[in-house]
């Protein structure tokens, strides 16, 4: 009976179940090992301070690599937008000002991006590491060699505070962002003929080209979209440390692409998709946090962030080996 | 007397609920070409897969030379002589052509790679079965497909092949590279070898195998010498309950003009080309390698961008650079390369089926995917698309549900012009019929069809009307029905040049 019922769930449920099962134990594990684990002070910290940021970064890179692309750039789109914020706020400009300009920052990289992967042809790959150092070397000359900026005068305070510490109906306005930004890129690439044609892209771009989709035109907005929330990840991340730490986004690079793919296990194509990302951002940030906790040393932390990768993704690979 | 080189018996395969294998035979004697043809799903694959020690059957007896194999795996099938040359071409691309043939099997002197005497044996087999003398130091990736073919093959004969399987080998030939095949592989029949022929191409199976096994619905439904049975017979097993003529008739009156090319030209490509398709018309259109016939329906797609002319649809003038401005002015194309352009095969088949009208299925940009899911399913049951559900991945459809897929992209935009661009290559025969009454179908409903064909009796037998592309000009049209192979193929060759029978 039991095997019965096995046979009949199909593998991408199982996949599911698997990486849901995977987070519900690791939680279990780490309430058990870690008593402060569960307390109201730690996962709101855990939300705000690991899993937004992260998470806005990742579904950028979600829409990148669902159009069959890789932005590595991603940190220097942070980087700009928070380089920007915190520099026109240093000079007296208006918080929104700065706000705006540091997203436009953020907009720039990623048209950067979109001319030399649509008009250059320059592979995603390359293209994006190109813009990745360059980006660096522009931080590097704006700050002195990469000095950080701190901003921790008590005139800025407000406006830090307002983007990064305020609530609305209780709720922390990070969190508020995340969930937009979450609903966008859900109904963009889930519902939209546009996420339709990206989908389209990523699985075959010959494909696309001749059904009549005009597939460099698409691939522009995915790449200027992905830029854009990872500007808005710059502003908060910017808010929260009330300062500008060159080269500070690059942390987001790698568990963005491993949330993403962690993400595409519970689809049964194993597509890149909102929901699954979000699975995967879920899963780092409780790891992270869990082993700060239990006391391992920071550094052993990315061996347990390696290790939950591989296992998700060979306990995928063997569930649909069995087709 | 001597055993068979193949002696299958009773196989049985199924996978879940679906029977792929019924207790089909298949005997190969030594020294024959022996032809496997049956419509996709058949079977025919699913015994060649049990025969490579792919599948593992669930009932049945294999005997190889006489030999019973209990458990075939591919290796010890190999062991016992029979060598397979899959479609796809399986080779390392920056390989030498010596690496290639001796790739595993390598020539030793002592613990050394033996690079000097592989390379002679590479290039004697090679003369020897091809007179073709092909360098043993060339990269497999600077060979042309016929070339490569040649390299698989003579692979299996450096390994003194009893059995060559050879799996739609003339798929990606021209016609003189196929000629060539057929002499290679007579020659290793009256040398003793068993040659196991599969082909959708019934001309082919006619002209070159001793006998052939006809599949229908897993099993083996005859074993017949095909000179004496006929290509009709065959095809006649092949297929159900006599689905009639292999091209159906069509009734209805040819119309307008739809599609209207005035002078159209590509530098280095074709030059001055007009032509005119019908409503209702099935034009169809050849040309060998190179003549530029390939570029001129690309230009019609908007894949490339003419230098000169001009092209009408409907009696307006549009610009066609780019696919989406040819999608949007009503022509649709379904693509020789099925795989790279027809379809995405890592797709379901409702986000293949909808992606080029999407826009007809939305409101605000947004899907509706009540109307998408009715539009598909409305095209499964149109097209009599063999898949379990419209989410089923199309990886999962045989070729020719594949194509039909590729179609019903075009369908449903109501497209005006179909180019279609060797729409039933690697097609099995059951679809192909399909497939051609589909055709009759929008032709009836007033599109204009442009055919792209090297299949002779396809153009002569399906079309109303054929041009001949030969260096980058028309060499002739012909009323499909008046005109033989012989005649297209001159003109294709430049030998011969007429326009006949064509009221404009």
């Amino acid at each position: 009976m039991a095997t019965n019922a096995f046979r009949r769930l199909d593998t991408g449920r199982l996949s599911t179940l698997a990486v849901v099962g995977a987070f519900a134990l690791l939680v279990a594990f780490f309430a058990l090992a870690a008593p402060s684990f569960l307390t109201a002070g730690n996962l709101y910290n855990l939300l705000v301070n690991n899993v937004v940021l992260l998470a806005v970064v990742a579904l950028g890179m979600t829409l990148v690599i669902a159009s069959g692309g890789i932005d590595l750039s991603v940190g220097v789109s942070v980087d700009m937008a928070s380089m920007v914020f915190i520099m026109l706020l240093a000079a007296g400009y208006a918080a929104p000002l700065a706000v705006l300009a540091g997203l436009g920052a953020a907009l720039l990289v990623g048209s950067l991006n979109a001319a030399l992967i649509t008009r250059l042809r320059i592979s995603p790959f390359l293209a994006t590491l190109g813009v990745l150092f360059i980006g660096q070397s522009v931080q590097r000359l704006s700050t002195g060699g990469g000095q950080p900026i701190y901003l921790v005068r008590a005139e800025f305070a407000p406006t830090f505070d307002a983007i990064a510490r305020s609530s609305l109906l209780g709720v922390p306005t990070p969190v508020i962002v995340l969930v937009l930004c979450l609903a966008a890129v859900y109904l963009v690439l889930h519902r939209t003929v546009f996420g339709r044609q990206v989908a389209a892209i990523g699985a075959k771009p010959g494909v696309a080209w001749y059904s009549g989709i005009r597939v460099p035109f698409q691939l522009a907005k995915v790449y200027v979209g992905a830029a854009f929330l990872c500007g808005i990840a710059g502003i908060l991340l910017s808010s929260t440390v009330k300062s500008y730490v060159p080269m500070s986004g690059n942390a987001f690079l790698l568990d963005a692409i491993g949330a993403t793919f962690i993400g595409t296990t519970i689809s049964r194509e194993r597509r890149p998709g909102v929901l699954g990302t979000l699975l995967g951002v879920a899963l780092l940030a409780v790891v992270k946090n869990g082993l700060l906790l239990v006391g391992w040393n920071f550094y052993w932390q990315q061996v347990g962030i390696g290790v939950l990768v591989f296992l998700v993704l060979a306990v995928s690979f063997g569930l649909h080996r069995r087709d | 007397m001597t055993a068979l080189a193949i002696d299958m018996t009773g196989i049985s395969k199924a996978f879940g609920p679906v029977k792929a294998l019924e207790g089909a035979d298949l005997k190969v004697a030594y020294g024959t070409i022996h032809g496997l043809v049956g419509a996709n799903g058949a079977g025919k694959s699913t015994i060649i897969k049990v025969l490579a020690g792919i599948l593992t059957p669930d009932a049945g007896t294999i005997l190889i030379d006489g030999r019973r194999v209990a458990k075939p795996t591919p290796a010890s099938v190999e062991a016992l002589g029979v060598h397979f040359i899959h479609q796809e071409r399986l080779l390392v691309p920056t390989a030498t052509v010596a690496e290639a043939v001796f790739l595993n099997h390598e020539i030793r002197f002592g613990p050394f790679l033996d690079g000097r005497a592989m390379a002679r044996r590479a290039e004697a087999l090679i003369e020897r079965y091809f007179d073709l003398r092909l360098p043993a130091g060339t990269l497999v990736r600077d060979l042309t497909t016929a070339q490569q073919k040649i390299v698989q093959i003579t692979r299996a004969l450096a390994r003194k092949a009893g059995v060559l399987v050879l799996d739609e080998p003339t798929a990606a030939l021209v016609r003189r590279e196929v000629d060539s095949l057929f002499r290679v592989l007579r020659r290793l029949r009256d040398d003793g070898i068993a040659v196991v022929f599969i082909s959708h191409y019934m001309q082919e199976i006619l002209d070159l195998c001793d006998e052939v096994t006809v599949m229908r619905n897993g099993t083996d439904v005859g074993r017949v010498d095909p000179k004496e049975a006929g290509i009709d017979a065959i095809v006649g097993m092949m297929i159900d309950s006599g689905v009639g003529e292999m091209y159906p008739r069509r009734h209805h009156a040819v119309g307008a003009p739809v599609l209207e090319v005035q002078g159209l030209t590509l530098k280095g490509a074709f030059c001055d080309v007009s032509l005119t398709v019908h409503a209702g018309e099935v034009v169809g259109l050849t040309g060998l390698l190179g003549s530029g016939v390939k570029e001129l329906i690309e230009c019609l797609f908007g894949l490339d961008r003419a230098d000169g002319g001009s092209i009408r649809i409907d009696g307006v003038e549009v610009r066609l650079d780019a696919p989406n401005r040819a999608v949007g002015a009503g022509v649709g194309m379904v693509p020789e390369d099925r795989r790279a352009h027809g379809v995405a095969i890592g797709l379901s088949v409702r986000e293949n089926a909808s992606l080029a009208s999407l826009a007809r299925y939305s409101r605000n940009g947004f899907v509706a995917r009540g109307r998408e899911n009715a539009a598909v399913d409305g095209l499964i049951r149109d097209l009599s698309i063999k898949t379990p559900h419209r989410d089923a991945l199309v990886r999962n459809l045989s070729g020719g549900n594949q194509q039909k897929v590729a179609l019903a992209k075009w369908l449903g935009c109501q497209s005006r012009v179909y180019v279609l661009d060797e729409p039933t290559v690697a097609v099995d025969v059951g679809a192909k019929v399909e497939i051609y009454a589909l055709l009759n179908r929008l032709a009836a409903e007033g599109a204009a069809i442009l055919f792209l064909s090297s299949d002779l009796l396809e153009l002569t037998g399906f079309c109303d009307r054929v041009l001949v592309v030969y260096r980058g000009g028309l060499n002739g049209a012909f009323d499909a029905a008046a005109v033989d192979g012989d005649t297209l193929l001159a003109a294709a060759s430049g030998t011969r040049s007429e326009t006949r029978g064509i009221p404009e």
